[in-house]
């Protein structure tokens, strides 16, 4: 037995230890310090300081400045609150809302109460000498910050998007909503610690719950069906005729006495002014300090499974900072089949494709997207014999959207499928090792992305063939030879656009590889969004720019050649040159890429961040 | 390799370096943390440009020939790098294409067999052990039959057995006619396995020679000289240990 070589966290909660509050306060303010100094400091840096002005021009004109501007009140003035005739209505549903929260907090967890400690934390504070509640106090401290500034953007996004009320009650609304609904949920989770302790299963908690909620749930719907009437044409009338309907719900059986205190919570975030917000928030504040009072005198052991949430959380920082799939880090995870047998001899680029094929998941390998395409093209002529006996109907319909998802995989797919240099920058030292040319590496790596976004474009070119049967607002059949035509010229064209598109990202890594590293967790902040910005900002017009001697050319040789050989034959003929000239900027950029990354230094960037 | 500098900025990690190492010859590369000991195997492997300096590889020039080069090189580092999302076996077969070993599964199966990862094959790296994933690399590092093998702290993380294999393993493919360079702190590794050793200190060379040929130069007065001495002697770091006595006795 060893008696003084290990000790417990202490349950004694009954002293008081001014000396640790100090201590974690100097944590917690030296911490907060040292953050915003290298955050500062790293300002000399052009790159984060051009970063932090365009992310600070983003949020004060997408946010901010509709909450310190207000042509009418001045600085976070009064606006138009929300009409009173809804607020009762607002309110149930909001306060349904948080019911509905609060339960979940209760019927989803299966494993004992767990704090998010850091692992430092962790290491440093659970051998200290800190009584449990002590621990607790400053974990709640330390989540006020996050609820403020949640609650700012909160109030900010509302504000913006809703306009009502004033600002400042709005975060104070927001704050009393989310710091008694932290309070809910750790309390919630030590009291189902307690009841595991007890023997009593997940299994078993939630059979309770259930009984409980279907309880409530048939008073409300028996006294409803006696109480209320059928709705009539009046209720639909006007807005307030439907919210006075459907307000008289939340008024049956016993649910206004099951959502009266979540009432309580969201009404100073409802109160249109300062006078009523005082009135209301002290029942709120009330609630907060019972919740608090509730969470700080449970004694649950959250320390075991704190450690192991810090291990976890701290493995899927590293896999997150390091680019290596941090999803891999929540569970097990088994390998995934190969998309094509790899033979030792061949262009060593493939390899490079088939492994980043491997690494965009089993759902993009060559059986899946043959199978995909397969399944796409059969329904989409079924659906195209359909669309034949109602010539304009549904079927245009689903063309217009299947053309609207095929740009959009154009402009988002290469910002959302980054399996190429921005997902391999963190193991460029490996890639460097490889005896191969800069260019071979840059095109194996940008193959994947490639192939996935064009094997997606073709599978919806040719559903968007099998749609049109007419053109929308024209009962004329559109021929099949026709849409397979436009179908063909635009498949020639799209996998040297996504090339082009590829290109643009990929060479940002090259040229600013400590860009695309501070995009990896633990290096956010405002200036790593407006690097963001500029990024987008910069592709945007360095594609326009690339497209647009193809698209001259295209529109040259598409009308010289209409009048000649007709618009089938003019369309095929400048696609395919405008795609030839695409091809040579595609091949231009790889050489030039290859360029830059065989004098890519990695550690340079490495030693400068 | 000759003359070979590497500057960040202002900063010199390497300056001037020249060494050469034959086949069979095995280099300890060591020096004071900072020296500049893998900024120079980064460069000598191809990873990071050479400021300045030429660097040949079994004959290939790195500047005018990089595919030649990196054909007869290995470079192991001391965190092994491995593709998260590839099974052992997929790691095989991308380093065979990537290095175009055609008959790679002949070479593959002794050497797994030997690093005792022959029922791994379908393992992902999150599922092995550190010790696992070191072996990994080293399959895959030796598949192409390296002649030219960097070594970046080799042992780190290994257990005593493992310890023991990766020497076993080192003078085997030195006997075998491989040039090695292994940077390591572990100064009694590098006695034991090591002809040469070159010591950095600041990214300068301080001392080079065969470990008989310094320690003649560096014995003093005992008449005998370990590394360790010569290391501290050579760097003049942590002098003032030199004569204390060692664990107190």
């Amino acid at each position: 037995m060893i008696e003084g070589g290990t000790r417990v966290l202490m349950a004694d909660n009954s002293s008081s230890q001014p000396h640790i509050v100090r201590a974690l306060f100097y944590l917690q303010t030296r911490l907060a310090w040292n953050r915003l100094g290298s955050r500062l400091r790293r300002l000399r840096q052009p790159k984060y300081l051009v970063g932090a002005l365009a992310g600070g021009f983003y949020f004060y004109f997408f946010f901010f400045r509709s909450v310190f501007i207000n042509v009418r009140g001045g600085l976070a003035g009064p606006r138009p609150t929300l009409p009173e005739e809804f607020i009762p209505l607002g309110e149930s549903i909001a306060a349904l809302f948080l019911l509905v929260m609060v339960m979940l907090a209760w019927v989803l967890p299966r494993k004992r109460a767990a704090m998010a400690f850091s692992e430092a934390e962790a290491a440093f504070l659970f051998p200290a000498p800190i009584s449990r509640r002590t621990l607790i106090n400053f974990k709640l401290l330390r989540s006020q910050v996050s609820i403020l500034f949640t609650s700012l953007i909160f109030s900010v996004l509302s504000t913006r998007f809703g306009k009502f009320g004033q600002v400042w009650l709005h975060v104070a609304g927001w704050w009393l909503v989310l710091a008694t609904l932290n309070l809910q949920f750790l309390g919630a989770s030590f009291a189902i610690t307690r009841l595991m302790d007890k023997g009593i299963t997940p299994g078993r908690r939630r059979w309770g719950i259930f009984l409980g909620v279907a309880a409530v749930l048939t008073a409300v719907v028996v006294w409803a069906h006696g109480a209320i009437r059928e709705p009539v044409t009046e209720d639909f009338g006007s807005a307030p005729a439907l919210a006075r309907y459907l307000g008289q719900f939340f008024e049956a059986g016993p649910l206004p006495y099951v959502l009266y205190p979540f009432r309580l919570l969201v009404q100073p975030y409802l109160a249109q002014d300062l006078s009523h917000f005082l009135v209301v928030v002290m029942p709120a504040l009330g609630l907060l300090a019972l919740s608090y009072v509730w969470v700080i005198r449970s004694d649950v052991a959250f320390e075991e499974a704190s450690l192991d949430l810090a291990r976890r959380r701290a493995e899927v920082m590293t896999a997150a900072r390091e680019g290596r799939d941090w999803t891999a880090m929540q569970g097990p995870q088994k390998g995934r089949r190969a998309p094509f047998r790899l033979n030792p001899n061949g262009s060593p680029a493939v390899a490079l494709l088939w492994k980043n094929l491997i690494a965009s998941g089993r759902l993009f390998n060559l059986r899946s997207l043959l199978l995909l395409g397969f399944s796409v093209t059969v329904f989409a002529f079924v659906v195209s014999a359909g669309g034949e006996v109602s010539p304009g109907g549904w079927s245009v319909a689903l063309g217009m959207v299947t053309i609207t998802v095929l740009v959009w995989t154009l402009f988002v797919g290469p910002q959302l499928f980054r399996q190429d240099l921005r997902h391999d920058l963190p193991v460029a030292d490996v890639l460097k090792q490889f005896p191969l040319r800069g260019w071979q590496v840059v095109l194996g790596e940008m193959l994947a992305p490639a192939v996935i976004l064009t094997a997606m474009q073709w599978g919806l070119l040719v559903l968007a063939a099998c749609f049109f049967t007419t053109l929308p607002g024209n009962p004329e059949a559109l021929p099949v030879a026709n849409r397979l035509v436009i179908a063909a010229a635009a498949g020639l064209l799209v996998p040297l656009v996504n090339l082009l598109q590829l290109l643009i990202p990929n060479a940002a890594v090259l040229l600013w590889p400590g860009w695309m590293l501070t995009e990896r967790g633990g290096h956010g902040g405002i200036e790593v969004m407006g690097q963001r910005i500029i990024l987008l900002l910069g592709q945007v017009v360095v594609f326009l720019l690339a497209a647009a001697p193809a698209a001259g050319l295209f529109a040259m040789v598409f009308l010289l050649l209409k009048f000649v050989v007709g618009w089938q034959f003019a369309l095929l003929a400048a696609s395919l040159l405008a795609a030839g000239l695409l091809a040579v900027e595609a091949v231009l950029g790889v050489l030039l890429l290859g360029r830059w990354f065989e004098g890519f230094d990695v550690t340079a960037e490495s030693r400068e961040a | 390799m000759e003359g070979l500098t590497k500057l960040y900025g202002e900063f010199r990690a390497v300056h001037e370096l020249s060494l050469r190492v034959n086949g069979g010859e095995v280099m300890g590369l060591v020096g004071p943390n900072g020296a500049g000991k893998t900024t120079t195997l980064r460069c000598l492997a191809g990873i990071i440009p050479a400021t300045r300096g030429d660097i040949h590889i079994a004959g290939h020039d790195m500047t005018r020939e990089p595919i030649a080069a990196k054909r007869q090189i290995a470079f192991f580092t001391d965190e092994p790098r491995l593709f998260d999302y590839l099974t052992v076996e997929q790691h095989l077969a991308f380093t065979a294409r990537i290095y175009q070993v055609a008959q790679y599964r002949e070479i593959a199966q002794p050497l797994l067999e030997e690093l005792e990862m022959a029922d791994k094959l379908k393992a992902l790296p999150g599922e092995l052990s550190r010790g696992m994933k070191q072996k990994l690399a080293i399959a895959c590092g030796l598949l192409h039959s390296p002649r030219v093998i960097f070594f970046d702290e080799p042992l780190t993380g290994l257990d005593p057995v493992g310890i023991r294999r990766m020497k076993k393993s080192i003078l085997n493919r030195a006997r075998a006619g491989a040039a090695i360079i292994i940077s390591s702190h572990l100064l009694h590794l590098l006695e034991e396995v090591c002809s040469h050793v070159l010591i950095l200190k600041r990214g300068r060379k301080v001392v080079d020679g065969t470990i008989e040929g310094i320690a003649a130069v560096f014995a003093g007065q005992t008449g005998d000289a370990s590394l360790e001495t010569i290391f501290i002697r050579a760097t003049g770091e942590g002098d003032e240990d030199l004569d204390a006595p060692a664990g107190g006795k």
